[in-house]
């Protein structure tokens, strides 16, 4: 009975659970007979649309191009964010220089640059990219801000007095000890990035899984749009899961409840 | 030798303005070569400051310091400092973190273990050399701190109540190696603390400091023999410097 208890609270057998009790509470209501399948399509249905998308390529297509786009804007985005970042949160005349404009940028929702991208550069790959490498960027440069500001000030005293010039202590105390908040900018990136993506592609895109969201609405192919925002959902999950293995690797010295 | 002169040397915080407050006055110290001092006084004598500003860490507002003949400004490597607070990087390891300052000055692959293997050693860390800092006790972190200052060979050791946070058996413990790691050294020690047993224990000589503003107010050479024994802490001598500086202080 013991390892029975033990197995039922585990994490994965709980985690299990609550999206099971979901899904059933989701096929009881589509088995009724008034259900109707345009609004809620029965999970069989949902199914049947991502074999249907599978065999005729059209979904990895779609996932390909959406896929390209996150991680391209992503790369971009973070890494321009890890180096301007550390230099404001490192070199005060860089700071005095460069946070305010951050500041005053930084509330903007990047959706709300989309009209003067598509103004200036068309609905192009290059607009959509951009659009994801801001959204990434904003996030992920306030969380390295923020590590290299809390960098302890003992961390700093201990390595000058050892004979640390002012570059490496940059270089070997601030960096690895504003690690943790980096890789959190990273996480909130990731997130920031499909956002982003979504919305870019709902509006203009001739492929990828936003545009087959819009696809599916304009044809009330409601268990295509379904299918999407669950591969969109599995996606990103995957994709967090990565990262915190990432960030577990990276980050054994520091003291984490786990 | 005198190794540290402190000359007519004023700290006033928030100079020029209504805030303005004189943490030192006019003092005036020299620190002979391979001595062993400690500087007591209560808090918010300025003890921790004029340590801190020995290290360079800032700069006084009047009056200066010489290491050697040169006027001390800025930090460098000849005088190192072990800090209250953990100062141990967590991101390193044991030996990492002791090969820390030669590593600065680009030394070897194997330079660095030699100097990894003898300073865990001295310090009584063996055998802890691939932890990471997160895995030690508070006691076992200061001796990473104490042999990472030893392993980068700085003329002075400034020491600011670097035991202050350990309990009672653990600071003795830490003393007593201490004074072995020094005698072995003959470095230049500074120590600040606030506890008069410690500072006994410790010292050639001891500064007395009174508060606001930080003067000297008492110079006692600590004529106990070396090497110094723990059983020391209880016999009459000791025990009359003790009361002696006690009565000093402003409780």
């Amino acid at each position: 009975m013991d390892w029975l208890r033990r197995l039922l609270s585990g994490r994965l057998v709980l985690g299990a659970l609550s999206i099971g009790l979901v899904l059933l509470a989701y096929a009881l209501v589509t088995s009724r007979a008034d259900n109707n399948p345009a609004l809620l399509p029965p999970i069989p249905d949902i199914i049947g649309s991502f074999f249907t998308n599978l065999g005729a390529g059209t979904l990895l297509d779609a996932l390909g191009a959406s896929l390209y786009r996150i991680f391209l804007g992503f790369f971009i985005g973070t890494t321009c964010a890890v180096i301007i970042g550390c230099l404001v949160g490192w070199y005060k005349t860089v700071e005095y220089l460069v946070d305010p404009l951050i500041e005053a940028i930084r509330p903007i929702p990047p959706l709300a640059y989309i009209p003067i991208i598509i103004i200036w550069f068309g609905i192009e790959e290059f607009s959509r990219v951009l659009l994801i490498t801001i959204a990434c960027f904003m996030v992920c440069v306030v969380n390295v801000i923020a590590g290299m500001k809390n960098v302890p000030q003992v961390y700093v005293d201990a390595a000058s007095t050892m004979g640390a010039t002012r570059f490496q202590v940059f270089r070997t105390v601030a960096v690895p000890a504003a690690t943790p908040f980096i890789i959190t900018g990273y996480r909130i990136a990731l997130a920031a990035a499909w956002t982003t993506l979504v919305a870019a592609e709902l509006i203009a895109a001739p492929s990828g899984l936003g545009f087959m969201l819009q696809e599916g609405r304009r044809y009330f192919l409601t268990d295509q749009v379904m299918m999407i925002i669950v591969i969109i959902g599995a996606c990103a999950f995957i994709m967090d899961r990565s990262f915190r293995a990432i960030q577990k690797r990276l980050m054994v010295w520091s003291e984490t409840r786990d | 030798m005198p190794e540290i002169v402190v000359d007519k040397l004023t700290h006033t915080f928030g100079e020029g303005t209504a805030e303005a407050l004189t943490v030192l006055e006019n003092i005036e110290l020299t620190f002979e070569s391979g001595s062993f001092t400690s500087i007591v006084g209560t808090s918010g004598c300025g003890k921790s400051t004029l340590l801190k500003m020995m290290a360079g860490l800032f700069d006084p507002s009047d009056g200066r310091m010489t290491l050697d003949g040169e006027v001390i400004r800025g930090t460098d490597r000849r005088r190192g400092m072990v800090f209250q607070q953990d100062a141990v990087f967590p991101w390193m390891t044991v030996a990492r973190n002791i090969s820390y300052g030669p590593r600065l000055r680009g030394a070897g692959a194997a330079e660095q273990r030699e100097i990894e293997a003898k300073w865990t050693e001295m310090v009584g860390l063996k055998g802890f050399e691939d932890r990471w800092p997160r895995e030690l006790s508070g006691g076992m972190r200061k001796r990473v701190d104490i042999g990472r200052v030893y392993a980068n060979d700085p003329d002075v050791l400034l020491m600011d109540e670097p035991f202050g946070a350990l309990d009672a058996q653990t600071k003795e413990r830490m003393q007593s190696d201490l004074l072995d790691a020094w005698r072995q050294s003959q470095k230049t020690v500074i120590f600040v603390t606030h506890d008069l047993e410690e500072a006994i224990f410790l010292s050639d000589k001891i500064v007395v400091m009174s508060a606001r503003p930080g003067r000297i107010q008492h110079v006692e050479e600590v004529a106990l023999p070396r090497p110094r024994a723990d059983e020391m802490r209880l016999t009459d001598d000791f025990i009359q410097i003790k009361r002696r500086l006690w009565a000093m202080l402003d409780h």
